[in-house]
């Protein structure tokens, strides 16, 4: 499906954007990075880098040597700020303890997100990192980037921040780490005039919502994820900016149930596509997986001879359900008991695809947070469809949202409300009927409490003779 | 109406025990002077005292609170 903007794109160019020449950009050798040191002494990260794996440290100290022969008139914050950085996670190396103090009243007018005020408590000993504020630039669906888009970016955040990024936070946006307030503002309004791009979420905001490669690079793909994406992110940038929730809200979208962006752990809204009707299967293609003709796995794991392929042991006797079979030399499936594991499409793409009449299963509760572990999402609408304009997906996201800024008490995630009050307040609430695929263990804990007009005719109860029999 | 969710927003933003406070607390404290206010009403208009430079937002980067503009933690510190 084409791409249709919702307001008109501006086409970046970088030679028009750039702030540094490549020759200003292409500043120091590797031999002078052999022989650099930053400002202070720093033995315990020098120990992060010895290990086989690409340091974090080795890289702020390219750009705290790249920085310092940029040139200065074309530079907003310190120089050496990345020097104190690394100067003051030594010092909390040595203490114990963080330094860094969290929040504030920093961001851009109007805005209740996308910007997160960080400061140092020890100032006068690392005074570069006084203010180093963390600002979140919304990824568009699914992280495609223009190298125009992504040199600007660069260029503009040696400009006005400290240059370095996290590519990407665990919500999706790209991270700016560190600037000084008085930078924030102009680098909102270069942000939005010259790159056409906006904030991402933050705080007590939906944020930004996130998505596979979908139907750009993937045959699984069983929905349009990008634009799903980009219409939840456009039709809820109140909510996005503005906050108003008991806590951070968090949708993400999976293509297929092989879950490419872990919606189903860490999202309070999870999307997963799936299809209604039957896996499609080509024979012809399954007796040229048997017969050797194709790899197995797209040959994904053809760096070692694990022998000849064998349907049985590596396919039908590793589906969860056991709903695969061969029947007269052909494969059947029993879709009925499928339960969208996609290990069999996974391993014979070119025999096995997802059927046609394609959805999303909708998941609601999960969170992933670091102190107290994670908690998967719930299943709650087995299947919806998702075509565009989403109308039947918004609607029931705005009878969640109601309930949980009704409900929810303040700093509690939507998993938590739901464990707080049960999961048939929740399905009430949404209006969608509890099936047995809900409960954990269905066939050993199938435990619901009935109310009196769920059953035919009812019942009476008297607490007080059922007193008389059992005591408190 | 909006004025009036807006008058009981700022008296409550001027009174209560804390200088920040949670987008909840607001919604009860109005709600209990204008029991048929609406929530997405009282988002509206505290969002149009944020764009009239009297309430603020306090973010801690996991949540939000708003405050009253030179009420407690007026400077970014």
């Amino acid at each position: 499906m084409d791409f249709k903007p919702k307001r008109p794109q501006k086409e970046l160019k970088y030679e028009e954007l750039r702030i540094y020449t490549d020759e200003e950009l292409h500043n120091y050798t590797e031999e002078e990075l052999k022989d650099f040191k930053i400002k202070h002494d720093i033995p315990d990260l020098e120990e992060l880098e010895k290990g086989p794996w690409p340091s974090f440290v080795a890289d702020a100290k390219r750009e705290a040597l790249h920085r310092k022969k940029l040139p200065k008139e074309r530079m907003m914050i310190d120089q050496d700020v990345v020097d104190d950085l690394l100067g003051q996670l030594q010092l909390s190396f040595d203490d114990g303890e963080t330094h860094w103090k969290h929040g504030g009243i920093v961001g851009v007018f109007g805005y209740g997100g996308g910007v997160i005020g960080r400061y140092s408590d020890v100032p006068e000993k690392y005074p570069s990192v006084a203010h180093f504020h963390t600002i979140r630039v919304n990824q568009p669906a699914s992280k495609f980037y223009k190298t125009d888009f992504l040199r600007a970016l660069c260029d503009l955040w040696e400009f006005r921040g400290s240059g370095m990024f996290n590519m990407h936070g665990s919500t999706g946006d790209i991270i700016l780490l560190g600037t000084t307030t008085e930078q924030v503002e102009p680098l909102f309004y270069d942000l939005t005039h010259e790159l056409d791009q906006d904030l991402g979420g933050s705080g007590s905001n939906l944020r930004t919502p996130s998505c596979c490669i979908g139907k750009a690079r993937c045959e699984f793909a069983c929905i349009d994820t990008q634009d799903l994406c980009y219409e939840l992110t456009t039709h809820y940038q109140d909510e996005l900016h503005r906050p108003a929730f008991p806590y951070k809200f968090k949708i993400k979208i999976d293509g297929c149930p092989n879950g490419c962006v872990a919606s189903i752990a860490r999202s309070d809204m999870s999307l997963i596509g799936t299809w209604r009707d039957d896996i499609r299967i080509d024979q012809e293609a399954v007796q040229a997986y048997i017969g050797g003709e194709i790899q197995p796995n797209g040959g994904a794991h053809s760096g070692r001879d694990w022998g000849k392929f064998d349907i049985q042991k590596e396919v039908i006797d590793l589906c969860p359900t056991g709903c695969m079979a061969m029947e007269d030399g052909k494969l059947v499936i029993n879709n009925q008991e499928c339960n969208r594991c996609m290990h069999c499409i996974n391993v014979m793409p070119r025999a096995l695809r997802p059927g046609t009449d394609t959805g999303v299963s909708i998941l609601f509760g999960a969170k992933a947070p670091i102190l107290e572990g994670a908690q998967l999402a719930v299943l709650t609408v087995p299947f919806m469809k998702a075509e565009a304009p989403y109308d039947n997906i918004k609607e029931l996201l705005e009878k969640v949202w109601d309930w949980w800024i009704e409900e929810g008490k303040n700093r509690e995630r939507l998993g938590e409300l739901i464990q707080r009050k049960g999961l048939p307040r929740f399905l009430e609430v949404i209006g969608v009927p509890a099936a047995p695929q809900m409960v954990k263990m269905p066939r050993t804990n199938p435990y619901i409490f009935w109310k009196e007009e769920d059953v035919p005719g009812g019942w009476k109860r008297d607490i007080k003779d059922y007193r008389l029999r059992h005591k408190r | 109406m909006m004025e009036e969710i807006k008058k009981a927003i700022l008296e409550f933003a001027e009174t209560s025990k804390k200088s920040k406070f949670y987008f909840k607390d607001l919604e009860k404290a109005v709600q209990a002077k204008i029991p048929e206010a609406k929530m997405r009403d009282i988002k509206k208009a505290a969002t149009e005292l944020v764009n009239e430079e009297k309430l603020i937002y306090f973010s801690t980067g996991s949540t939000t609170m708003y405050g009253l503009k030179g009420r407690g933690i007026t400077e970014d510190q």
